[in-house]
């Protein structure tokens, strides 16, 4: 049977078990928001720790760090940074979060966030920001989407009906199970692609050196400019490895899909285990990817789309069956993503815009039929975004992140009791300034005297946050006291 | 009467905190510029025949690892 046959199979197969798992998924809900938005606040450690790795890994770090390797050499192993420091990010803010939304109720980062700086203002914005820049992301996976289905179908499904067919599968096990389908298949996902990765590029590192050390040798050899720091295009500077540890970290986390699965944990002690023990997984799964991009750099040079060198090495070079089951799991680390994300925009927009301003008293049923028919658009908003353009995934992810990140000093401030706050008009002024300085070192100049974006835009933010917050009055007594004696009671205790 | 504010969380109270906290930034700094990018920055360096700017920082990825398991046990 013809590798294109097999590769295009096993991916249907993989799609046609997300849907079952919606359907039974959807058995299990409850008609009421917490339980379609938040999984009833009752995820385990094993269901949140795989939703949890699946969703920050995605098409990006499937295709994307391989090409990485491949363009710019081993300083990609910077990825380790990042991932430490989600652990850590999770260790700290996580209980917290967790400790706040469970007391008061808080659904989405803009609940949190409105509340403690009592202002509407605050929610409009955060809720912008988080839809914004998370809909870049959405771009991302679904065009990884489409390009993994064009490449196993060899060009016979178009990159186009791809990513529609995939969207619609995420889109449709969403509607039926909510969070609950999403950290099901998340399960699923998070396995498969850890197995997948791995196991191919181990396969590829023995199949076409003979094992790993052999294809050190050879990029020695071959490709000695690839093995050091800033790498063959002087992409990896210190400006710009500090400045991805910080996006890709805690402008991840800050993402409205990563900080809902805070609030849907059953304890607090459960996101510390998390905390703890999320970066074995997302930085080892950086190691095989190394091992495809550095080894495809000599195996397959000159490839004009770098992002390609995974698939298009195990088209050349594996058998079928695991081609096509390999892919498959290149799938699941995009839909994974892709699905949380879509699940995490339904939700700030049924939450933060339609329930708050639009119609407040409605019943819970009817709340979960707005965000079922919100999904519905966003899959429209999301297809027509993917088909539009096609770039290097990871500048789009470095972009969404850096957006998320200029959240960080609203949410420190409200997580870290402390002699002073931030107030409304200081993190409003911040956000402001903050966002036209990223979009000044991403687009005008980009990333200024070698240093990130972000970086440059989260610096500006911080300075005239507290500049503008020294000479602003801040939240009353009576919130600092709820919001931030319930943050004491939670790390300390009573 | 003016409401008293907690004390800060931005110093860990604890000395097992103090510990974690200390550990994970004397760590992290290392994986960081400018130790990536002149200590650690040799290409022509194995270790087990692997390059050894790859084994040092996972061995220092581990050891963060090992911080926050540490915190974890000791319930910080």
């Amino acid at each position: 049977m013809e590798a294109w046959v097999v590769a295009t199979s096993l991916i249907f197969l993989y799609l046609l078990a997300t849907i079952v798992l919606g359907v039974v998924a959807n058995k299990r809900m409850t008609v009421d928001m917490e339980d379609f938005l938040l999984y009833g606040r009752k995820a385990g450690f094993i269901v949140l720790y795989l939703t949890v790795v699946a969703t920050f890994h995605s098409a990006f770090a499937f295709l994307g760090s391989g090409g990485f390797f491949y363009t710019h050499g081993i300083g990609f192993w910077a990825a380790g940074t990042w991932t430490l420091l989600v652990g850590a990010i999770t260790y700290v803010l996580g209980p917290r979060i967790w400790a706040l939304g469970k007391a008061f109720g808080y659904i989405t980062p803009a609940d949190m966030l409105a509340d403690f700086y009592e202002s509407e203002a605050v929610r409009v914005v955060v809720a912008i920001v988080s839809v914004v820049f998370t809909i870049l992301y959405i771009q991302v996976q679904a065009q990884g989407l489409g390009y993994i289905i064009n490449v196993a179908s060899g060009d016979r499904i178009s990159f186009e009906l791809g990513t529609l067919i995939l969207l619609v599968v995420a889109a449709a096990y969403l509607m039926a199970g909510g969070l609950r389908a999403v950290y099901w298949t998340d399960v699923i996902q998070g396995v498969w692609m850890y197995v997948a990765v791995w196991v191919g590029a181990m396969y590829l590192a023995y199949e076409l050196f003979g094992g790993p050390l052999e294809l050190w040798r050879q990029v020695q050899a071959q490709r000695p400019d690839l093995l050091g720091l800033p790498g063959p295009r002087g992409f990896f500077t210190p400006g710009m490895w500090i400045g991805m540890t910080i996006t890709l970290s805690f402008g991840i986390i800050f993402q409205p899909h990563m900080m809902i699965r805070y609030y849907t944990a059953v304890d607090a002690r459960t996101l510390k285990i998390l905390g703890a023990t999320t970066p074995i997984y997302l930085m080892t799964l950086y190691i095989p990817a190394a091992l495809v991009g550095l080894g495809g750099a000599v195996a397959m040079p000159g490839l004009d789309i770098p992002d390609q060198i995974f698939p298009e090495l195990l088209f050349a070079h594996a058998p079928p069956v695991l081609t096509g089951v390999i892919l498959a799991g290149a799938t699941a680390a995009a839909m994974s993503t892709l699905d949380s994300i879509l699940h995490a925009n339904m939700t700030v927009l049924t939450r933060d815009v339609y329930q708050r301003y639009i119609a407040p008293d409605r019943d819970q049923a009817h709340y979960v039929l707005i965000g079922r028919l919100l999904v519905g658009a966003l899959l429209v908003v999301g297809y027509v975004l993917s088909v539009r353009t096609f770039d290097f995934l990871v500048v789009l992810v470095t972009l969404s992140g850096a957006g998320a990140l200029q959240l960080m000093p609203a949410i420190v401030s409200c997580l870290f009791p402390g002699p002073r706050t931030l107030t409304r008009a200081g993190v409003l002024a911040g956000l402001f300034a903050g966002l036209v300085t990223l979009y000044v070192t991403l687009v005008v100049v980009a990333h200024p005297l070698g240093m990130h974006g972000g970086i440059w835009s989260l610096i500006v933010n911080t300075v005239v946050a507290i500049a503008v917050s020294a000479g602003t009055p801040g939240p009353s007594d009576a919130t600092l006291e709820r919001i931030h004696g319930e943050v004491e009671r939670q790390v300390y205790g009573p | 009467m003016a409401r008293i504010p907690p004390p800060s969380h931005f110093w860990p109270r604890t000395r097992e905190g103090r510990i974690a906290v200390g550990a994970f930034v004397v760590l992290f700094a290392l994986c960081m510029p400018p130790f990536t990018h002149t200590v650690w920055d040799r290409p022509d360096a194995w270790i087990g025949g692997w390059p050894s700017f790859l084994v040092v920082l996972f061995l220092i990825y581990s050891a963060l690892v090992g911080v926050l398991v540490w915190t974890l046990r000791k319930g910080v």
